[in-house]
């Protein structure tokens, strides 16, 4: 419970607990040593007080004179411990151990037997017995002194018999407590308030330290550090020092994290320039090759037709994609037709008869064709090309348009190193666009996301051997919607 | 002890202030009229005393001084050595010297100049005593070996009851009737003898020994402890003092003191009363004079 509250409230309650425990324990000790003590004092005080009876009741025993004695009893066993409480008491008694007279008649009856007989439970010796000073003690704690009184020719004349019960030893509790309790009292007075102040000025330096440790990473970590105080207790010191090292140390991370941010910019704008240069460097690559085909076979109108028809296309691609750049932009697109494959395959021709690779084709239009050309005659190029390395020396690619009313795929199988499903799912997971190899398959999955449609592996059960699987790309067929529309980006 | 000390320091401090106060009368040479009291009133009263020495200093025009003594034979002692003039004594002494001394005046009780003596025990105790009967093998506490009330008269009873001292487990002198009653009080005695008026008076003045203690027998009326001073002496103050005291009930003043003292005033001197007195000493062989 103690925990739970604030130091300016734990302090003083612990020192007041800590008084408290002390005098409890103090008082104890203190009551213990006193019971033995006051056990030792008050027997010397009966012993005392029996010695000056024995002077005194002498002349009175010799005069047989019992109000005397009485009054000199009486008066006497004001000095005996708890006297009036009953827990003690003295008598004068005569040569024949008889009670000449008592501070308590009542229990120690004048003119009755003492000696030799049961006296308040405790057998007290024979007169021949008792010819010297005689302590008894009973089980209980309490004792009962016989002194004889002795006339001048040593003739015994009376003895003095004291008692004192038990009870008369027990310590006084309620004495010994009081200046104990008057003393926690003051001192807990004291320690209140000025441990009300200690706890508050202890506090100071942790709750300014525990306010710094929260507005860590909501406020500047240099200004938090002139917030830190600065202490002299070695504990405080090292919780504040260590706060200290964190706040630089997370400032140094800050600093890190804002240089790893700038680099990651300086990689991301290096990425996209690698991306664009990658998606404007494939068509240029087609358009070269038409430039060639122009130069060598461009007197043939025909030939110079389809170059020129292949230079346009190639072009306004690349316009597509460096006008999607820009962010203000809205780009429109046309529907792709299957002329959009044949550049491609053209294309790609070049890059496969390099590794001598042989590509094949099929178109299956069952329905009208839209989908945006740009994004189409960019993955197929970018799986064709794949597909040639993928393929490899003498490898074989099969490349196929299926149109339905629902969606337009383009499915592409190639021999050598393939993807199954899962390994191109994983592949498209943890590449998130950084490794450059992976860019082209990473642009196809992104354009499959961003247009509704899909980016698979899968057995080519569709296509005659040597092929196994192949990969599925296909976005949804605009043309059932809307016809009249274009397949705008 | 204490007791003793107290009564010489009370009669001392009467002394000095009866001087002060009889200087506004006689000159300082005036030997004063000491008087002695026992325990025949109860006599341990400091400011009564002072009041009453003023009182009878103011009528006899000099000093008055009381000497208390708790034993009846020290009053005796110092009356018949002259060292008192007067002396307020009990009626047994009295009758033991009474060819030596000479009344001075007789106080009333109630109108009337008898007493009588008490026999108290302890109240409500299965053991307790009902009369003289029950006194065997019992403590029995006695006032003064020559006081009437708290001693002579219990003679008389115990031979008339058949016991003698042997037949009692114990007694004592309790040297004062009042003591007697502080005795059976504690339970120092089961039972006391004791001067009637003096238990009437600690009863009055709500006392505790007198409300811890009951009267168990009640004896005849006998004369009350005279005033009295030695035959002979010729002192002149002596027939004033009588007469001051006979005449106490006469002003305000006096009424009061009386009334203190649970009197109702002094008499003229009869020696008549004191027979009965004289014939109790002679049955129980005590009249030794």
């Amino acid at each position: 419970m103690l925990p739970r509250f604030p130091y300016r409230v734990q302090i003083p309650l612990g020192l007041a607990l800590a008084v408290t425990l002390s005098v409890l324990l103090v008082s104890i000790v203190a009551a213990r040593i006193s019971a033995r003590n006051a056990q030792l004092e008050i027997v010397n005080r009966v012993q005392s007080i029996v010695e000056l009876l024995a002077a005194q009741g002498k002349p009175l025993l010799a005069q047989d004179d019992t109000w005397r004695a009485y009054t000199l009893l009486r008066n006497a066993s004001a000095l005996l411990p708890q006297t009036a409480k009953g827990q003690s008491r003295a008598a004068l008694l005569d040569a024949q151990g008889r009670f000449l007279a008592a501070s308590d008649p009542r229990r120690l009856p004048t003119g009755e037997q003492a000696l030799g007989v049961l006296i308040n439970g405790r057998l007290l010796p024979a007169v021949s017995d008792a010819t010297r000073t005689k302590t008894l003690t009973t089980p209980d704690g309490g004792m009962a002194l016989i002194e004889p009184i002795r006339s001048d020719d040593a003739q015994v004349i009376g003895f003095v018999f004291a008692e004192v019960d038990a009870a008369a030893f027990d310590p006084d509790w309620a004495a010994l407590s009081t200046p104990a309790v008057i003393g926690a009292a003051l001192a807990i007075l004291l320690l209140v308030p000025l441990g009300w102040l200690l706890g508050r000025r202890m506090a100071r330096p942790i709750a300014q330290t525990a306010k710094c440790i929260a507005q860590i990473g909501h406020t500047d970590p240099e200004q938090l550090q002139l917030l830190l105080p600065y202490v002299k207790d070695p504990e405080l010191e090292r919780i504040a020092g260590a706060v200290r090292q964190l706040l630089i140390e997370t400032s140094a991370r800050q600093a890190n994290a804002q240089r790893a941010l700038s680099a990651e910019r300086l990689a991301a704008v290096g990425r996209i320039t690698a991306a664009v240069a990658h998606e404007i460097n494939n068509p240029l690559a087609g358009l070269i090759t038409a430039t060639r085909t122009l130069r060598l076979h461009g007197d043939q109108p025909e030939a110079r037709n389809r170059s020129l028809g292949l230079i346009e296309r190639g072009l306004q691609q690349v316009r597509t994609i460096t006008t999607a750049l820009l962010p203000q932009a809205k780009v429109e697109d046309r529907c792709m037709t299957p002329a959009d494959l044949d550049d491609m395959l053209t294309l790609a021709r070049a890059t496969a008869a390099q590794q001598l690779v042989i590509i094949t084709s099929e178109v299956d239009v069952q329905a009208e064709l839209c989908v945006p050309s740009t994004v189409f005659r960019q993955v197929m190029l970018n799986l064709l090309l794949n597909a040639i390395r993928a393929a490899g020396q003498d490898g074989q690619v099969h490349a196929r348009l299926f149109v339905t009313p629902d969606k337009v795929s383009f499915i592409l199988a190639n021999t050598g190193k393939h993807f199954s499903d899962e390994r191109l799912q994983k592949r498209l997971m943890t590449n998130d666009g950084n490794d450059p190899h992976g860019f082209g398959l990473w642009i196809c999955h992104e354009f499959a996301v961003r247009y509704g449609g899909g980016f698979t592996a899968d057995q080519a059960a569709d296509i005659p051997p040597p092929f196994t699987t192949r990969l599925n790309f296909w976005l949804p067929n605009l043309a059932r919607h809307d016809p009249q529309k274009s397949a705008a980006d | 002890m204490q007791r003793r000390t107290w009564l010489e320091t009370a009669a001392v401090w009467s002394v000095l202030s009866t001087a002060g106060h009889a200087q506004t009368h006689k000159p300082s040479s005036t030997a004063p009229l000491r008087v002695g009291l026992t325990a025949v009133i109860l006599a341990d009263q400091a400011a009564f005393l002072t009041r009453w020495s003023d009182y009878l200093a103011a009528r006899l025009g000099l000093p008055v001084v009381f000497v208390a003594r708790e034993s009846y034979q020290a009053i005796l002692d110092l009356l018949f050595s002259e060292q008192l003039d007067a002396a307020w004594i009990c009626g047994y002494p009295y009758v033991m010297h009474q060819s030596r001394l000479q009344l001075l005046a007789i106080p009333l009780l109630a109108g009337r100049p008898y007493y009588q003596s008490y026999l108290i025990g302890q109240p409500n105790k299965a053991s307790a005593i009902t009369g003289w009967n029950d006194l065997k093998n019992r403590v029995l506490a006695y006032s003064d070996p020559l006081s009437n009330s708290g001693w002579l008269v219990a003679q008389a009873q115990l031979r008339r009851a058949g016991l003698t001292s042997k037949d009692l487990r114990r007694s004592f002198f309790a040297h004062g009737h009042r003591n007697v009653a502080e005795a059976v009080a504690s339970g120092l005695a089961q039972a006391g003898c004791i001067d009637g008026y003096v238990w009437d008076t600690m009863q009055l003045q709500n006392m505790a020994a007198a409300a811890q203690t009951r009267v168990v027998w009640r004896s005849d009326w006998y004369a009350f402890p005279p005033m009295v001073n030695l035959l002979g002496n010729k002192n002149p103050a002596l027939p004033a003092f009588g007469a001051a005291l006979q005449n106490m009930f006469t002003d305000t003043q006096g009424q009061s003191l009386l009334k203190a003292l649970n009197l109702s005033g002094f008499a003229t001197p009869d020696a008549t009363l004191f027979e009965p007195i004289k014939a109790l000493a002679a049955s129980v062989g005590a009249l030794r004079a």
